[in-house]
Parts: C-alpha cells; structure tokens; sequence
C-alpha cells in the first residue's frame, strides 16, 4: 500500500482485477476530481454530473475485464463518463446550442492570435454557449490537457476530425467572446 | 465539490464491498468479442459468397435477348439480394457498434469492404469455382438447381425454333 502512488493506472486495475478489488478506490480517488470537472463542464448541473461521474465508476468496476491494459485506463474511464452524460442527455433531452449564424473561416492565424493561457482564462465564460460538439473537445484539450490522441480515443473520433474541431470550436470562441465581452 | 467526492467514494465502494455490483468474468467478453467476430467473418463469405451466385446465375442463363431478360426477372435471386442489403446494413451496425473503426474513415472502410466483397465474388466467377461447386462441395444442389434452368432455357429455345410447344 505504501508504494501506491508509485503503481500506473493499469497496474492498479491489473491488482483490482485480479487479487484485491478494495483497490478500486485508489482508481476513484485519482479520477473523481477531473471527471466531476469534466462531468460538470458538459452538464453544468452538480447534482447530475455527480450522478454521471459515480455511474460511470460503477459501470466501469462491472467491466473492468473488457479494459485492455495495453491501453490508456484514463482514455477509457473519459470515455465511459463520455457514454453516461451522453445518455444523460438522451433522458433528459437537453436542447443542445445549434449552430445559427455563424460562418467559419480558415483558422489557420487563430492560434496566433489567441495563445492557450488566453484561451484558458475565457473558457468559463464563453463555454457554455458553443455547442458541445465543439466545446467537449475543446475542454478535454485545454482543460483536461489531453492529447489529440487521446480525445480521439475518448471521443471515438479520427484525429484529423478532432483537430478541425478544437480549431473551429477556436474560431467560435472567439466569435462568441467578442460577442459576451 | 468535496462532499460529491466523498459520497461517490463512500457509494462506490459500498456496492463493491457488499457485492452489489461484480465484476464480469473474462469469458464473458471472450464470448461476445467471438460472437463479432464470427458475425463478421461469416457475413463476409455469406457475401462473398451471394456475389459469386448472383454472377454465376446470370452467367448460367446466357446472352439470349428478351429471352435471358425475362428468364433472369423470374429466375433472379431477388432474396439473396435483399439478403446482401440487410448483411450490408448489419455489417455496418457492428462495426460502428464495435468502434474499431473509429480511427479510420469509416466511409473509406465500409467502401473497400464492398469492393472486396465484390471482386471476390467475380473473381470466384471468372476462376470457375462455381463450376467445381456444381459437381463437388456442399452447394452442389443449389448450384445444379440454377445450372438446370439454363439446360430448360435451351430446350425451349430449341423447340421454339422448331415450332415444337414444350412438354406441360
């Protein structure tokens, strides 16, 4: 126990598995801190993201032997918060912002203009108004700090299609933050 | 945001101590990674396989006109074709279930996987394949059954030259 935090993820999850499940709350107490702040920013309810991230602990301690530990066990637990809030908003059928008047250029100078730290500051702000095939990315990316390789995993999308869609929830953005400001 | 932890931690592990909540055993997943497996792969040789009637079907009743036309309208396997849509869509639904293909362009999986499908099947065709499973194999039956109809076909051509009707 003592040398717990020097275990991966996977190391955990491969003890879990196999000799003490009790262990399976060293995984809860390195993970509830960011999928309740993903959770929360996707939901923006407390209650409900709470619901999510817990369901998704539960659902991942029940199929713990489908992980591969060849994989990334951060990947995976986003990925099953990703599924909970999804159906979280099937159930509750949230409306979802659309995409009304907004055009999209290149991006290509965005990154020039808006560096990380910016955009890190005015996430809060401007966040909940793009639509969250936009903003989920763009959370898991700055936020989160994943890599693309990741939110491709996480998001089940390619990489390419990840990367034009952290650029263009970009160019919303800052659409939106000069519109709020 | 510190009493959402400590109550998801306390509820968590509560269900696990209790065994509320267990685990699925590994064959469990063993059993349904096999079950997509055979899905797909069988779905594929059933394709590869309609592909190759259907070319051998056409092929049997022979470039005859209206003749062949209205012999392959009534003797067209309209089921086998209904049975590649439905394989297609299906295949469709358990690769994107399966999300194997997610890191790929899954239009780009879907169309080599026609086209592969399909080139096996007329491959089958032109190697003559079809032609051994007529005499040998587990189709033989089935494959006599529509080489038949192209003997039948003759015959009524033959007799109608002759003027002969043919036999009720």
């Amino acid at each position: 126990m003592k040398d717990l935090n020097k275990l991966t993820d996977e190391q955990i999850i491969e003890i879990v598995r196999t000799k003490d499940k009790e262990l399976y709350v060293e995984i809860v107490s390195r993970y509830q801190k960011k999928l309740l702040r993903y959770a929360l920013f996707l939901i923006q309810d407390k209650t409900k993201a709470a619901d999510a991230v817990q369901e998704s602990f539960i659902n991942a301690f029940i199929n713990l032997n489908s992980f591969n530990l060849k994989m990334k066990f951060s990947s995976w637990i986003y990925r099953i918060v990703h599924n909970q809030i999804m159906n979280t908003f099937n159930k509750n059928k949230r409306e979802l912002p659309l995409l009304d008047n907004i055009d999209f250029d290149s991006g290509k100078n965005i990154e020039i203009d808006f560096s990380k730290k910016e955009i890190k500051e005015r996430v809060d702000r401007c966040i909940n108004q793009m639509p969250i095939m936009y903003s989920e990315p763009l959370s898991l990316y700055y936020l989160e700090e994943k890599s693309y390789e990741e939110i491709s995993d996480i998001l089940r999308l390619p990489m390419g299609t990840v990367g034009t869609r952290i650029n263009r929830a970009k160019v919303l953005m800052k659409k939106i933050c000069q519109n709020t400001k | 945001m510190s009493k959402h932890q400590i109550d998801i931690t306390k509820n968590v592990m509560a269900k696990i101590k209790t065994e509320k909540i267990k685990m699925k055993p590994k064959w469990y997943f063993w059993l349904g990674s096999l079950a997509i497996f055979i899905a797909v792969v069988g779905l594929t040789i059933f394709s590869i396989f309609l592909i190759s009637f259907i070319t051998f079907s056409l092929r049997s009743h022979g470039p005859m006109g209206i003749v062949r036309y209205q012999q392959i309208v009534s003797n067209f396997p309209w089921w086998a074709l209904i049975l590649v849509i439905v394989g297609l869509i299906t295949g469709t639904i358990l690769l994107r279930k399966y999300d194997f293909s997610y890191k790929k362009n899954f239009l780009f999986i879907i169309l080599v996987f026609i086209s592969a499908v399909l080139l096996a099947g007329v491959l089958i065709n032109i190697l003559g394949f079809d032609t051994f499973w007529i005499n040998k194999g587990p189709m033989k039956r089935f494959y006599q059954q529509y080489n038949g109809n192209r003997q039948k076909l003759n015959n009524t051509i033959i007799n109608n030259r002759r003027g002969k009707r043919p036999p009720q």
